[in-house]
């Protein structure tokens, strides 16, 4: 595969300005389960063709990949609206797969890291269609309270945005440090930045939607049984990331 | 005990996991678990401590193949019984003061995890387990202090503490990366052990391996421990609840000394970061003394307080005094903890009656009147300067003969000379009518203070730092040319000596009449009061990084 090969890989594995397709893509994808689809195998196709590509990725590449991870983390800051907020943190995310790629981090653990990235956004997806459903927007600093109004939903909706932001011990911790180790100092730097990025866009999330004086509406709220299933299904990622993506190191 | 090891941080996962299961069958009385637990656990941490001083060997124990070990050693059982003995206490005050709270069985969740994150954090035995609960206890935090999840502001306050965090975890997350990359391991003693073999081993850039992690490990450990630029959110977390807090001030501001001495056989083998470590602590010191002077809110106060004792603490590390670092956190831990927990009854009992007996020291402090006749100034201002040195050179030679080859042990006794001075020259100004009396009362509880302090601070370093040897490393690591080091020690001696007869003079020369300030004691005033404006400024930063992130989106149409 040539470097234009690995280039058009990019729509991807982002690398802007190709990422804008997958931000446009999720855009128009309206079904909450489809969006989900998307996350959890957007970055697979990427891997796939990766996996063909028998040469050493260029360096220059993982530059590219890393200015586009930053790109987004910081245009994430400024996000309000949770289904683009997805999208953009999935972007940056997947941007730096390119790192372990490029220092030779073998395709089934990068499918483990890709995954590890998208299952927790998967779940946030369908946590902002309940939100769309309720409110008419999964909009963070329009409403809040959700935390005295639901607070089943918000405990879930807490995890998922921390799982999703790489904190321990779910799988996307794991890969990020993986992803830290392989690279060389300044990307490491880098990297560190671009995580701290992310869990400042978290907690501008969180607090837009979970804070503020509200009733309690419990008619509203997660049922038991979902609330469960979600329960089961952090659960097991946190399991994952410590046995999978954490084994790994 | 290998198994009471692997119990002690076990118990509150146990205990938050039942606290939350049961939760809805129990009501309010499913905070006992969470005390019962907590009181296991004390338990559990002072077997391992009397284990420990008996004798028992130090050991290493991994559940995983690379990560997930703890490690059995002096200074994990000493922080572990602190850690517990503090969340026990706390535990016990929410279960009245969180009554009538909404969330309290998450209330008590939180500090079950949050105990269990750092006892985890002292114990671990290897950099992997140690960057989780480092991690997690900045998460942990980030909720408790917002645990009303009604208010704003405690949530903005919280968000403070947690983006600090949050920067502090990355030099963390850097220096666990350069040393694996060196030495292919994430054990801590095996990590250890290779430096202490190969202290020149170098990493990236051809830089010295120990001097990287040195700086980066200190990075981490002035963001936990609210050192200057990096203290603006310890001051304004008091939104949360009060038991938070207490426990905030009590253990969990004091990690940055902990890590210190964590990675202390890395910092022995440094030639610099000792002493950036050193000017840092004064700084802030420095700084948090002054700011706490001058803030009106007692909350703040307190916060800041807590500052200047951090500052203090890592200033002790620069000098390489790592043992007595441990002591002073534990020693401020437990009279901040004290403070926080006793507030809101005294506010109680103080709005019946101030309790407040009218002697001499409250006719000076509080109704600030100083006295009519002074003792003659000159002799006053040679007790204070000469008893100070003389009471802390008799007690610290009683332990350590060889002191004066230590220069860390020299500027802590300035210190020391400097606060017993403080002391001794407000007796100048007192209304007493036996001052000869209310002199020696201070000089003898200085020199019960002093000894005390001597004594323990002794005990500590050859419980910690057993390895004479390693002790004298990590003095020497610390230490800067000789000629310099008196050069130095002379100019602030005879600054200070300056400063004080000054002060006594000028006491003496206006005889208690108030003379208004200038306009740049004014202006200085005003700075220190608006907190040197770095609240200003950081604020302006966030809100300018918001604002281009927006304006990127908007130039790229949100795609």
């Amino acid at each position: 595969m040539t470097d234009l090969g690995l280039v058009l890989i990019g729509l991807f594995l982002p690398l802007f300005p190709f990422s804008m397709a997958f931000n446009a893509v999720l855009e128009r994808v309206s079904h909450p389960l489809l969006r989900s689809a998307l996350l959890l195998a957007w970055p697979q196709v990427g891997l796939w063709a990766l996996s063909a590509h028998a040469a050493a990725i260029p360096s220059w590449l993982a530059l590219w990949a890393l200015a586009t991870a930053l790109l987004y983390a910081f245009r994430l800051l400024a996000m309000r609206e949770m289904g683009r907020w997805s999208g953009f943190l999935a972007t940056s995310a997947w941007a730096v797969l390119w790192l372990p790629a490029c220092a030779g981090v073998e395709t089934s653990q990068l499918w483990n890291f890709a995954a590890a990235f998208s299952v927790p956004l998967a779940l946030l997806t369908l946590l902002a269609s309940v939100l769309e459903n309720q409110f008419g927007a999964a909009y963070t600093g329009l409403y809040g309270g959700l935390a005295r109004r639901t607070p089943r939903f918000s405990g879930v909706l807490v995890i998922s945005v921390l799982a999703a932001t790489a904190t321990p011990v779910f799988p996307a911790y794991f890969a990020m440090l993986h992803s830290v180790i392989v690279s060389q100092p300044i990307p490491a730097a880098v990297l560190t930045g671009i995580w701290l990025m992310w869990s400042w866009a978290a907690a501008r999330l969180l607090q837009g939607l979970i804070v503020g004086p509200a009733e309690p509406s419990p008619e509203h709220d997660l049922p038991i049984v979902t609330t469960w299933g979600y329960a089961v299904g952090l659960a097991g990622l946190a399991v994952a990331g410590v046995f999978l993506t954490g084994g790994s190191l | 005990m290998d198994q009471l090891v692997v119990l002690l941080p076990t118990l509150p996962l146990v205990s938050a996991l039942l606290t939350h299961l049961l939760s809805g069958a129990l009501g309010r009385s499913v905070s006992r678990i969470s005390v019962a637990g907590g009181t296991a656990s004390f338990l559990i941490a002072a077997i391992l401590l009397g284990s420990v001083l008996s004798g028992d060997d130090v050991s290493h124990l991994a559940a995983g193949d690379s990560w997930g070990s703890l490690l059995f050693d002096p200074l994990s059982v000493l922080m572990g019984l602190l850690i517990a003995g503090i969340s026990l206490l706390v535990r016990i005050y929410s279960v009245r003061y969180m009554a009538e709270e909404i969330g309290y069985a998450r209330f008590f969740v939180l500090l079950d995890l949050m105990t269990a994150a750092l006892l985890i954090m002292v114990a671990a035995g290897d950099l992997l387990t140690l960057l989780i609960s480092w991690h997690l206890i900045g998460v942990l935090l980030y909720f408790l202090l917002g645990h009303d999840t009604r208010s704003t502001s405690a949530y903005r306050y919280g968000f403070w503490t947690f983006i600090t965090y949050r920067f502090g975890d990355l030099p963390l997350v850097l220096a666990a990366a350069v040393l694996f990359h060196t030495f292919h391991t994430w054990s801590l003693p095996e990590i250890f052990a290779a430096l202490a073999a190969n202290p020149d081993t170098t990493t990236f850039y051809d830089l010295p391996v120990s001097e990287v992690v040195g700086a980066l490990i200190a990075m981490s450990a002035f963001a936990r421990s609210a050192q200057f630029l990096l203290h603006t959110w310890l001051p304004y977390t008091m939104d949360g609840p009060t038991p938070v807090s207490a426990l905030m001030h009590a253990g969990i501001v004091n990690a940055g000394g902990f890590l210190i001495n964590r990675f202390a056989p890395v910092f022995a083998h440094t030639d610099d970061v000792l002493h950036w470590v050193f000017i840092v602590g004064v700084f802030t010191a420095v700084i948090g003394s002054v700011l706490m002077l001058s803030q009106h809110d007692i909350k703040k106060s307190l916060g800041y307080s807590t500052m200047g004792q951090m500052g203090f603490m890592i200033m002790e590390c620069g000098v390489g005094a790592f043992s007595l670092a441990i002591f002073h956190l534990i020693a401020h831990g437990l009279f901040k903890g004290t403070l926080f927990l006793s507030a809101g009854g005294i506010i109680g009992e103080a709005r019946d009656d101030d309790g407040v007996p009218k002697d001499d020291l409250y006719t000076f402090i509080v109704e600030r009147q100083p006295a009519r006749n002074r003792q003659p100034w000159l002799l006053m201002a040679a007790i204070t300067l000469t008893i100070p040195v003389l009471v802390l050179l008799l007690s610290h030679l009683l332990v350590a003969p060889n002191l004066f080859q230590k220069q860390g042990a020299i500027i802590l006794l300035f210190f020391g000379w400097v606060t017993g001075a403080q002391l001794l020259f407000a007796t100048y100004n007192m209304r007493s009518e036996n001052p000869w009396r209310l002199v020696a009362l201070i000089v003898f509880s200085f020199i019960v203070v002093v000894i005390g302090y001597t004594l323990i601070s002794h005990a500590f370093d050859v419980f910690l730092y057993p390895d004479p040897e390693f002790g004298t490393k990590l003095y020497q690591a610390a230490g800067i040319d000789f000629s310099w080091f008196v050069i130095l020690v002379a100019f602030a001696s005879a600054v200070i000596v300056l400063g004080w007869l000054r002060a006594y003079y000028t006491e003496r020369s206006q005889n208690g009449r108030w003379r208004t300030p200038g306009h740049w004691w004014r202006n200085f005033y005003a700075l220190v009061w608006r907190e040197f404006h770095i609240l200003d400024i950081y604020t302006g930063l966030t809100r300018g990084v918001l604002a281009a992130s927006a304006r990127v989106n908007v130039w790229l149409r949100w795609g």
